[in-house]
């Protein structure tokens, strides 16, 4: 799993990378929770997760992202999944994370 | 082992209403337009061949109850309503020769868990020998206070049976008429724990109902990687989807599909049955919860494959 960061039109838009699973979570955990810090201190107003490199995410990475949705929302932020591949889409569907999120088809961050 | 599933819904025991069956039985008809079916078996035939379970069964709605047979004894898990079609049964295969004693293993003493126990016929039986196995040091209360003379007729006094109390210290394997059975704690309210039985082969059967995992305390679960390691069945309550269990269902003390299969694919384990249902699902929610744990199973699988069953009311898995 790698993760990176970068700030566009006034989104902090957080890339991840390979898979998040059983061995990765932690790690994938820590780093949403210091894109969100850096959000809240830039004085963004949105965390795009750009999913398009994500090879799939099990249950303890959308554990992670009900976390750091709670940790946004105390910052004022909002949390958007974007361009996700056919997997990940239906694993967000099966999950219902669907219904919890709103899922971007693109990382065209519209500005 | 043999593992027969008596009652396998949720919270609250249901059935199947008339619109439930008469919509059943259109299906069946739409489907044999211009079949000739003149017997019973080729009825039989036609459902195994064209119908889903949905459409020519129906998962029951009786509350948890779970039979281990092993040896000479009985092993139940939990009361639930099943319960009381249990100790039916039960007698019968007593006037055959089954010995008369009933080791049960209570996850917890909600309601839902222990409501058959007074519809138990066995407990009327002077010869029969019952062992309450339980972690809760309250179980004896809980049983008592529900056959109290403002909930039901018959106070707990009456039954015939021999009645013990047998407590569990979570983590400390007890031997059990062939069997060795250790306790885990779960996050339920007022605590719930699993069981993990072991047989004189080997095998391993895993109860494991009305346990949440939550999302901001994933570290814990390796006590349950542990707990579900290598096991050959490993019956989880997957009551709600995961998007339920971490929002407007958090701290109901349940589940997800899900989450079961991940602690499944970690432990090694070899099969998963989905338990516990969600009572206000009808049949096809079920159906479509159990297609859905499949190929989430498929989708996130990185060794060897877990067979999903889903629970059913009559379900028997050899193991």
């Amino acid at each position: 799993m790698d993760f990176s960061c970068r700030s566009a039109d006034g989104i902090l838009v957080a890339a991840v990378h390979g898979r998040v699973d059983e061995s990765t979570w932690e790690a994938f955990a820590d780093r949403m929770a210091s894109a969100i810090d850096q959000a809240a201190a830039e004085n963004l107003s949105e965390v795009m997760l750009d999913l398009t490199d994500l090879d799939y995410m099990s249950s303890r990475g959308l554990r992670v992202l009900t976390v750091a949705k709670r940790q946004a929302e105390a910052a004022n932020l909002t949390i958007t999944l974007a361009a996700p591949n056919d997997v990940m889409r239906e694993i967000l569907a099966i999950s219902r994370y669907d219904k919890l999120f709103h899922i971007s088809d693109s990382i065209d961050t519209g500005r | 082992m043999l593992v027969r599933f008596w009652g396998t819904r949720g919270s609250l025991p249901v059935a199947a209403k008339a619109g439930a069956i008469r919509a059943k039985i259109a299906r069946a008809l739409v489907a044999a337009n211009g079949q000739s079916i003149a017997s019973i078996d080729e009825a039989e035939a036609f459902i195994d061949r064209e119908l889903d379970f949905a459409a020519s069964a129906t998962y029951g709605g009786a509350t948890a109850c779970v039979e281990i047979e092993s040896g000479d004894s009985y092993f139940i898990c939990d009361m639930g309503s099943g319960l009381r079609e249990f100790g039916l049964n039960a007698l019968k295969r007593c006037a055959d020769g089954h010995v008369r004693i009933y080791n049960f293993f209570q996850s917890h003493l909600h309601w839902d868990h222990i409501m058959g126990f007074p519809f138990f016929a066995p407990a009327f039986d002077p010869s029969a020998k019952i062992r309450i196995h339980s972690a809760h040091p309250d179980a004896e209360d809980a049983l008592r206070r529900q056959q109290e003379e403002i909930s039901f007729p018959v106070p707990f006094d009456w039954l015939r049976a021999s009645i013990e109390f047998v407590a569990m210290t979570p983590g400390e394997p007890i031997e059990v008429d062939g069997l060795t059975v250790v306790a885990e704690k779960q996050q339920h309210s007022h605590d719930s724990y699993g069981y993990r039985f072991r047989d004189s082969t080997g095998r391993n059967v895993v109860f494991s109902t009305d346990s949440e995992h939550k999302a901001d305390n994933m570290k814990d679960e390796a006590a349950f990687i542990d707990f579900f390691r290598d096991a050959d069945l490993v019956i989880c309550d997957t009551m709600y989807s995961l998007a339920d269990s971490v929002s407007m269902k958090e701290d109901w003390g349940h589940s997800s599909n899900v989450v079961a299969i991940d602690l499944c694919h970690e432990a090694g384990a070899k099969r998963l049955a989905l338990f516990h249902h969600e009572p206000t699902y009808g049949d096809e929610d079920i159906q479509r919860m159990h297609e859905e744990s499949i190929r989430y199973e498929e989708l996130t699988r990185d060794g060897s494959k877990l067979e999903v069953l889903c629970a059913y009311d009559g379900l028997e898995v050899r193991v």
